[in-house]
C-alpha cells in the first residue's frame, strides 16, 4: 500500500470516528447505514470482483440473519451473545444451500440467484405466523453481551465502525491470500485453472459461502441499528442495489463497495427529501453507471489519473 | 377432494398460459440475441395499464390488447435502440441496465395509475363462470385464457418450426454468426423478433391484468416466476418455455393450495433439482 | 517400460460429427511424440480427451498405467500433466508472476490458505520466478499479462505448462503464429527439456515437428493413418497426399 493511500485510509477512519462529535444524530445514523450496506456490497463484490460471479440474492442472507437475530431476541428473549451468532449462522447455512447455484455460470447463475432471492422474500412475506408478514419483527433491543451494553445510537455507531473495520482488514488478508488469487484466476480463465489442477466449482462454492457469511454479518449489524426488520430486507431491489454499489464504487477493491454505498444512500436521502420519484432516480443511476462508468468510480479515478499523467 | 385437485390443475394451467406469454418472449430474445432483459416484467405491467386505460375509454377488450401490445413494442424498440445496444453481450450490464429501466417504468406507472390494484375490464361474454364436463364450475375468463394461450403457442410454434423466418431464427439461436453469413439482414430480424416478444409481454399484461389485477410490484412478481419458467425449460427454447410454464404453473397452484405459507418453496424445488442434475434446463443449450 | 499415455479406441462425437474416430495410441515414458495432420484432423480434440477437458464418447484413457477415463480434469493434472493450449490461455488481468504462482500451487493444498497472503510463501514465489526464468520472461514478472505481446504470451503459456514439475507435457502448437526467431527459441527450449519428461506435441510446422520427434503419429479426419519414426513419415506418399492435395 502506498503512503498516500495509507494516509487516505487513516484520514477516512479518523473522520468517521470524529463524526458523532461534529455532526448530529441524523448524519450519524446515515453513516451507520452506509457502513452496514457497504459491508453487504463488499460481500457481493467478493464474488463479483474476485470470482467473476454476479449474485443477486445476497439480500436473502442479510435478511435471514436479521430475522433470526430479531426473532430470537424479541420473541424468545435470547441474549445477544447467542442471538447474534445464531443470525450469522442461519444466513451462512442458507449460503451453503444457495451455493448450489455455482454449478451454473453466466446468465444462468444470475437468473438462479434472482429466483432464490425471491423465494426468501416470498417466505418472509407469506409466512406471517412466523415472520410477521409485511409488518416484520419490531422492538429489537440494543445488543448487550455480558457486562457490555450498547446504551445509545452513538455507542452502536462505534461498535459498527469497529466490527466493519475488522472485517475490512480480514477481507484484505483474504483477497491477498492464495485462495483470493485462485478466485481471480478462475474469473480470468476457468479452463486454464482447471487444467492447472483447480477444482473450480469447489473454490467458487467456498467463496459463495464466505460471501454469504459476510452478508449475514451485515444483516445482524443492520437489525440492531434499525431495531426492526421486514420483508423489504430480502427484496430484489436490496440485492441488486448492493451489486450496483460495488460496481459504482469500483469492483475488486475494498473501498469501492463502501464508496458506492455512501453515494447511493446519500443520493436516496437527498432525493426523497424533495422528490417522490426515488425509484426513477435509482433507475437512472443504474442506467448511467452501466453506460458511462462501468469501471466504477474507483476505475474512473484511475483513468483520470492516468490521463493526467500522460505528457 | 378430487374436484379441488382438478380445479387447481386448471388454475395452474391458466397461470401457465399467462406465464408462457411472458416467458416465450424472454427466452427467444435471449436465445437469438443473447440479451437478458429484466424489464420484461415492467413491459407486462405497462402493457396492462395502457390496455386498461384503452378498455376503460373504448370498452373494447380487443383494442386494449392490441394497444397494450403496441405501446410495449414502441417502448421496447426505444430501449433496444438507445440503451441495450450499447451493452454488447455483457450480461451483467444488461441486467443492471434493464433493471434500471424497470425501476423507471414502474415508478412512472405508479405516478400515472396510482397504487391501487386495478383490474382490466373484460367483455360480458367472458365474465362469470361456465360449466365444464363433470359438473365443475370454473371462471369463464380463465378457461378462455387457456385456449387463447394454446392458440398463441401453436401459432408461435408453427412460426418457429415450420416457416422460413422461423428456420432463420432457429439457426440464429444455434449460431449467430452463421446467420449473418447467409446474407439475411440480421438487424432487421432482431428488431422483428424483439418487437414480437415485446408485443407478447404487453398483451400478457392486458390479459393477465383481467384476472390477476395490476399493482406496483406485479412487474417483479411476474418476472421472477417467468424466470423460473425459463430456468426450468432452458434459455432459448420455445418448447422449454411451454413445458416450463406448465410445470411452474401447476406447482404454483398446488403449492398455494396445499402449503400457502411455503408456496415459494414449491417453486424452489424444481430449480434445485434441476441444478443438481441438469443445470441448463430441460431443453437448454450450454450456458 | 512404463507407458506415460495410453489411449484405446477413443471416440469423440459432437452431434453427428466424429472428431476423433477410434484412435489408439501408446506413448512410453520419456518419448517425444509429435502429432501432425491437417486442420480438423482431431488433434486438439484428442488432447482434450486425454487431459480431461472433454469427456470422450467412447474408449479408454490411461496415464502412467492408471485408468483415468472417468477422472475429472483437475484430478488428472495432479498425476503430472502440464499443457499448453492452441490459443494462449493465460490470465490476462493478473501479472506473469501471479499466473505462475497459480501454476505452482495448482495441485498443492496451500491453494486453500485464506488467512495468510501469497507473499508469505517465498518458496512458491521462487518456483514461479524459476518458471519465468526458464522461458526468459523474468524481466516481465510484475507486468500484467494484458501488456504482453503475442509471442511473450506463448512463452508464458509454455511456462505455465512447465511449472509444477509435470511428468507429461501436452503442447498444442506451441509455435503457432510466432516469428522464425521466436519459433527457434521455443524449439530450443523444448529440445532442452529433461529426458524423463514425456512430451506430446501437436505441430503444423513439419521441420519443427520432425526435428523434435522420436516418433510421429499422423491423424486425418479423426483417424490415425500412420505412425512411425520421423524419417518414415516424411517420405510416406499417403502423408504427402493428405497434406498437399488429393484429400
Amino acid at each position: 500500500m502506498t503512503a498516500a493511500r495509507a494516509a487516505a485510509v487513516v484520514g477516512v477512519v479518523v473522520a468517521l470516528a470524529l463524526l458523532p462529535q461534529v455532526a448530529g444524530p441524523f448524519w450519524m445514523g446515515l453513516a451507520t447505514q452506509m457502513i452496514v450496506f457497504g459491508l453487504l456490497a463488499l460481500s457481493v463484490d467478493l464474488l463479483l470482483g474476485h470470482a467473476g460471479l454476479f449474485s443477486i440474492c445476497h439480500g436473502s442472507f442479510f435478511a435471514v440473519a436479521a430475522y433470526t437475530t430479531a426473532i430470537l431476541q424479541v420473541r424468545y428473549a435470547v441474549p445477544t451473545a447467542l442471538a447474534a451468532p445464531a443470525g450469522l449462522l442461519a444466513g451462512t447455512l442458507l449460503g451453503l444451500l444457495f451455493g448450489l447455484a455455482v454449478r451454473t455460470r453466466g446468465v444462468y447463475f444470475i437468473l438462479i440467484t434472482i429466483a432464490f432471492g425471491y423465494v426468501v422474500w416470498g417466505v418472509a412475506h407469506r409466512w406471517s405466523s412466523f415472520t410477521g408478514g409485511d409488518n416484520g419483527v419490531t422492538n429489537v433491543p440494543f445488543p448487550a453481551v455480558g457486562g457490555l451494553r450498547v446504551e445509545s445510537d452513538t455507542d452502536y455507531y462505534y461498535l459498527v465502525l469497529l466490527v466493519v473495520a475488522l472485517c475490512a482488514l480480514g477481507y484484505r488478508v483474504l483477497v491477498r491470500s492464495p485462495f483470493g488469487l485462485t478466485l481471480r484466476g478462475i474469473k480470468g480463465s476457468e479452463s486454464r485453472m482447471r487444467s492447472l489442477g483447480y477444482d473450480s466449482n469447489r473454490h467458487l462454492y467456498a467463496a459463495f459461502v464466505l460471501s454469504a457469511a459476510l452478508a449475514s454479518l451485515a444483516g445482524v449489524l443492520y437489525v440492531y441499528y434499525n431495531r426492526f426488520v421486514n420483508p423489504v430486507a430480502a427484496s430484489f431491489p436490496v440485492s441488486v442495489e448492493a451489486a450496483l454499489m460495488a460496481i459504482l464504487g469500483g469492483t475488486g477493491t475494498i473501498a469501492g463497495p463502501f464508496i458506492g454505498s455512501a453515494i447511493i444512500l446519500g443520493l436516496r436521502n437527498w432525493v426523497s427529501s424533495f422528490f417522490e420519484l426515488y425509484a426513477t432516480v435509482m433507475g437512472l443511476v443504474f442506467i448511467v453507471t452501466v453506460l458511462w462508468a462501468p469501471g466504477g468510480l474507483v476505475g474512473l479515478a484511475a483513468r483520470l489519473r492516468r490521463r493526467a499523467a500522460r505528457p | 377432494m378430487t374436484t379441488s385437485a382438478i380445479l387447481q390443475a386448471i388454475n395452474g394451467t391458466s397461470l401457465a398460459a399467462l406465464l408462457f406469454l411472458v416467458a416465450s418472449g424472454f427466452t427467444v430474445t435471449f436465445g437469438l440475441m443473447r440479451v437478458v432483459n429484466m424489464a420484461y416484467g415492467a413491459y407486462y405491467l405497462l402493457g396492462g395499464y395502457v390496455g386498461l386505460s384503452i378498455a376503460r375509454a373504448t370498452g373494447s377488450f380487443t383494442l386494449a390488447i392490441v394497444g397494450g401490445g403496441a405501446a410495449v413494442v414502441l417502448l421496447g424498440y426505444l430501449i433496444d435502440r438507445f440503451l441495450i445496444r450499447y451493452t454488447g453481450e455483457n450480461h451483467l450490464a444488461q441486467v443492471l441496465l434493464t433493471v434500471g429501466v424497470a425501476f423507471v417504468v414502474g415508478d412512472v406507472a405508479l405516478k400515472i395509475w396510482g397504487g391501487d390494484s386495478l383490474k382490466v375490464p373484460v367483455p360480458a361474454f367472458l365474465r362469470g363462470a361456465m360449466e365444464l364436463p363433470g359438473g365443475l364450475v370454473y371462471p369463464t375468463y380463465r378457461f378462455v385464457l387457456i385456449l387463447f394461450s394454446l392458440f398463441v403457442a401453436g401459432a408461435l410454434w408453427l412460426l418457429y418450426r415450420k416457416t422460413q423466418i422461423g428456420a432463420v431464427v432457429r439457426a440464429g439461436v444455434d449460431d449467430r454468426e452463421q446467420v449473418g453469413a447467409t446474407g439475411i439482414n440480421v438487424d432487421r430480424l432482431f428488431v422483428m423478433v424483439s418487437a414480437l416478444a415485446s408485443f407478447l409481454a404487453g398483451m400478457a399484461g392486458v390479459v393477465g391484468g383481467a384476472f390477476l389485477t395490476l399493482y406496483p410490484g406485479a412487474e417483479w412478481e411476474i418476472l421472477i416466476v417467468a424466470l423460473v419458467v425459463v430456468i426450468v425449460g432452458g434459455l432459448g427454447s420455445l418448447e422449454g418455455a411451454m413445458i416450463g410454464a406448465l410445470v411452474v404453473g401447476l406447482l404454483d397452484a398446488y403449492g398455494r393450495w396445499l402449503l400457502p405459507e411455503f408456496s415459494y418453496f414449491v417453486l424452489f424445488g424444481p430449480m434445485a433439482v434441476l441444478l443438481l442434475f441438469r443445470p441448463r434446463g430441460i431443453f437448454g443449450k450450454e450456458a | 517400460m512404463t507407458l506415460a499415455v495410453e489411449v484405446e479406441g477413443l471416440v469423440k462425437e459432437f452431434g453427428g460429427l466424429r472428431a476423433v474416430d477410434c484412435v489408439s495410441l501408446s506413448v512410453p515414458a520419456g518419448e517425444r511424440r509429435v502429432l501432425i495432420g491437417p486442420n480438423g484432423a482431431g488433434k486438439t480434440t484428442l488432447f482434450h480427451c486425454v487431459t480431461g477437458t472433454l469427456a470422450p464418447t467412447a474408449g479408454r484413457v490411461a496415464l502412467f498405467g492408471r485408468d483415468v477415463t472417468r477422472l475429472a480434469e483437475h484430478r488428472r493434472t495432479a498425476l503430472g500433466i502440464g499443457r499448453t493450449f492452441q490459443i494462449s490461455n493465460v490470465i490476462v488481468d493478473l501479472s506473469c508472476l501471479e499466473n505462475l504462482v497459480l501454476a505452482a500451487i495448482g495441485t498443492d493444498r496451500r491453494k486453500w490458505v485464506l488467512h495468510r497472503p501469497v507473499a508469505a510463501f517465498p518458496g512458491v514465489r521462487r518456483t514461479a520466478l524459476e518458471g519465468l526464468d526458464l522461458v526468459g520472461l523474468a524481466h516481465r514478472a510484475d507486468d500484467p499479462v494484458r501488456l504482453l505481446s503475442y509471442g511473450e504470451r506463448r512463452q508464458l503459456e509454455l511456462a505455465l505448462a512447465l511449472t509444477g514439475h509435470p511428468r507429461v507435457l501436452f503442447l498444442d502448437e506451441p509455435c503457432a503464429g510466432l516469428s522464425p526467431s521466436e519459433r527457434a527459441r521455443i524449439s530450443r527450449m523444448i529440445a532442452a527439456l529433461p529426458r524423463d519428461l514425456t512430451v506430446l506435441m501437436i505441430e503444423h510446422d513439419m521441420d519443427v515437428a520432425l526435428g523434435l520427434a522420436d516418433r510421429v503419429t499422423v491423424l486425418h479426419r479423426g483417424r490415425v493413418i500412420l505412425e512411425g519414426p520421423p524419417g518414415e513419415v516424411q517420405t510416406n506418399p499417403e502423408v504427402r497426399d493428405v497434406y498437399f492435395g488429393h484429400v
